[in-house]
């Protein structure tokens, strides 16, 4: 067991930000913690690293206690805050240097550690720049360079990917995989489900300051009742057209807002023929039709009523 | 470990141009401003002979012993007048185009008590009015004297006459210090005091860093395998050898380039300095650390207290000092810009170390209670909130 968080609760006055969690990370997954903003990702994150206060629970990380003078358990942890942390005053370079200077004191190694994470985060054109020179992408990525350069055994991103571009996002997200890949423990924050869903082997969502799900990908939808998602693109629908669809069976529901005609069927078989033979009986012209799986955001909209981005 | 954090803070501090900025360039050009503007203050003070004129009529040539008088206060470097003998237009003309103050006029020789025997005309009253009039009325004095002790015991003539010249002083002037008056100083040592106080944007960014509820940067920092404490004294180490470097620099433009005048204790100058340096950056971390607020609101606390400070230590008004000290002394005590002004100022001119021990013991017990303040606010290593 890499991280284990038991009953854990966190309170500022009286709001309950974590409520009664407990979590298990196991060693080489990549554990996502999924929940909108607000839900008690990072306050979670800064109690495991016991830099919050909290009012009850247990933490241990790497089978020990976790406490601020803890730095034989510190000295494997990765850390990539939400914002940006690094020195406007050092290059890409330097600052990368610092942050593994905390951690390795070897000098050769730390140099050797510094050029590949350099050429991990693909700043190497960019090593004597200083973070005003940078664009908000290779910021984060420098971000996360200088969390990650002392080659951690469990690192920890906070929601790196904040205000980034696609192409940046996209080699943050690859290259944490490839960190998984090299031997390292994730655990990854986010409030984006595409990305939790594309890289995280298991994941808890949270809401509330409470874990409401947990389990792979493929787990969390099972959960659900949602089998598939019809959307039938068409301006020719008849309210009692509507009503009719309502009636197929293995249909949960339907919702028609011109042109746009959203299904959602429970899990079952031949749920799409069904629709489209009701269509091609009712000679329902249409322009486009497809079915679309559930998603992570149909698991926390099922299980809160909320759409994860509310 | 220590090595490492003091290295990257170096060159971290020195790269924060406004800072350095604002704790080395601003007093340097300050230093040269108050040198333009103030250099002629001394000088200004120095006496220059007054220009006068006489009415050079039948009635002053014939007041010998008037003549003989107004004549050798006119003579010689360290004359009290620069004098012309015209005739009564001439005066008039002189004295209406501001070329002299004012002119004499001797209207009665043989009665010296009779109502204004010299005359004195000037177009507006003013110091060196008063001069001229003071000059006037002693003679007349001594004139009187002499004729009334000329009258009662005439055979002591001889024995006056001599007497006449010996003024003797019944009081004894002793200066409190060799050191030579000059009243420019005490806008130079404000304006140390205000640069040692400068070094807690030093102090501020310090705790700034290192405190994970006040910066990301520090939260990052809290993560890592460092012991708080020992970090916070590697980069607060770098902190004050930049500050106490740009003070010498500082006191080395003053002392050579602007020959201020520090006197002869040139160590304790020095010590002073290193003092003020300690107090200024303590200073800024003790309020970094009390105040949860942005780094604008401390900035602005500490430009606020700093400028005060100097202001009641006589930065922008010299006497301010004198009047703070008179009508609220305990302020005095309590405004540290003000105690390492004084420092040097006591350095200057004093020849005892009584008042310059007393300034620096209570600057000691003001770092104290800053470390202490700030230690007991940061020591913690979790936070309630971040």
């Amino acid at each position: 067991m890499i991280v284990k968080v038991n009953n854990l609760v966190k309170r500022y006055g009286d709001l309950t930000a974590v409520d009664h969690l407990s979590l298990e990370v196991h060693d080489g997954e990549v554990f996502g913690l999924l929940g909108p903003n607000g839900s008690g990702k990072t306050t979670t994150i800064n109690c495991i690293l016991s830099l919050l206060e909290y009012d009850e629970g247990e933490i241990e990380i790497f089978g020990q206690p976790m406490t601020p003078d803890a730095y034989h358990i510190k000295r494997d942890i990765g850390i990539v805050m939400q914002n940006i942390a690094v020195y406007n005053e050092l290059t890409v370079y330097e600052n990368i240097d610092y942050f593994c200077g905390l951690y390795v004191r070897d000098k050769n190694l730390r140099k050797k550690l510094v050029l590949e994470a350099i050429e991990f985060v693909g700043l190497a054109d960019f090593a004597k720049f200083y973070p005003k020179k940078l664009s908000g992408g290779l910021l984060r990525r420098l971000n996360i360079a200088c969390g990650i350069a002392h080659k951690p055994k469990l690192i920890i991103l906070d929601e790196p990917t904040v205000a980034v571009d696609p192409q940046s996002r996209n080699k943050i997200l690859e290259g944490i995989l490839e960190l998984n890949r090299q031997g390292a423990t994730i655990i990854y924050t986010s409030h984006y489900m595409e990305e939790v869903e594309r890289i995280c082997s298991r994941i808890m969502i949270l809401d509330k300051g409470k874990a409401i799900a947990t389990g792979t990908n493929s787990e969390l939808k099972a959960m659900i009742t949602t089998g598939e998602k019809i959307t039938v693109e068409s301006n020719d629908l008849s309210a009692e057209q509507l009503a009719a669809v309502r009636q197929l069976p293995n249909i949960v529901s339907a919702e028609y807002n011109r042109p746009l005609l959203v299904i959602k069927s429970s899990r079952g078989a031949n749920n799409l023929e069904t629709v489209l033979d009701f269509i091609k009986k009712e000679g329902i012209q249409f322009s486009r039709i497809y079915s679309e799986l559930p998603t992570l955001n149909d698991v926390f909209l099922e299980l809160t009523g909320r759409a994860l981005r509310d | 470990m220590f090595a490492h954090i003091f290295s990257y803070r170096l060159r971290c501090l020195l790269r924060d141009k406004e800072t350095i900025f604002w704790t080395l360039l601003f007093p340097l050009l300050l230093a040269v401003l108050f040198y333009m503007g103030l250099s002629n203050v001394n000088k200004g003070e120095l006496f220059h002979p007054i220009d006068i004129a006489v009415v050079d009529d039948a009635n002053y040539q014939s007041n010998y012993s008037f003549k003989r008088a107004l004549e050798e206060v006119s003579q010689g470097d360290d004359r009290l007048f620069n004098l012309t003998t015209a005739s009564r237009d001439r005066c008039d003309q002189l004295l209406n185009n501001n070329s002299i103050d004012g002119y004499i006029l001797v209207e009665n020789v043989e009665n010296i008590y009779a109502e204004k025997p010299i005359k004195l005309v000037v177009k507006e009253s003013g110091f060196n009015q008063n001069i001229i009039k003071s000059f006037i009325d002693s003679y007349l004095q001594t004139q009187s004297a002499v004729s009334s002790i000329m009258q009662i015991n005439p055979t002591k003539q001889q024995e006056l006459l001599n007497s006449l010249g010996e003024r003797e002083r019944y009081l004894i002037e002793v200066s409190a210090s060799r050191a030579e008056p000059d009243n420019i100083l005490n806008y130079f040592y404000t304006l140390i005091a205000m640069a040692c106080f400068y070094g807690s944007f030093f102090g501020m960014r310090e705790i700034t860093d290192i405190q994970a509820d006040i910066s990301a940067l520090a939260a990052r920092v809290s993560t890592a395998p460092v012991h708080k404490l020992k970090a916070l004294l590697s980069s607060m180490s770098a902190s004050l050898l930049i500050h106490l470097t740009e003070m010498g620099l500082l006191l080395i433009f003053l002392r050579f380039v602007l020959q201020v005048d520090f006197g002869p204790r040139t160590g304790l100058v020095l010590l002073t300095t290193v003092i003020g340096s300690l107090t200024g950056v303590f200073f800024g971390a003790f309020i970094s650390a009390l105040v949860k607020k942005s780094e604008g609101v401390k900035i602005a606390v500490l430009v606020s207290v700093t400028l005060i400070g100097s202001f009641l230590a006589g930065m922008m008004y010299q006497n301010m000092k004198y009047i703070v000290a008179q009508k609220a002394p305990l302020l005095s005590y309590l405004n540290p810009v003000n105690l390492l002004t004084d420092a040097f100022y006591c350095l200057y001119y004093y020849d005892t170390f009584t008042r310059y021990a007393l300034n620096m013991g209570i600057l000691c017990i003001f770092i104290i209670l800053f470390c202490v303040g700030t230690y007991s606010i940061i020591r913690r290593r979790q936070y309630a909130s971040l």
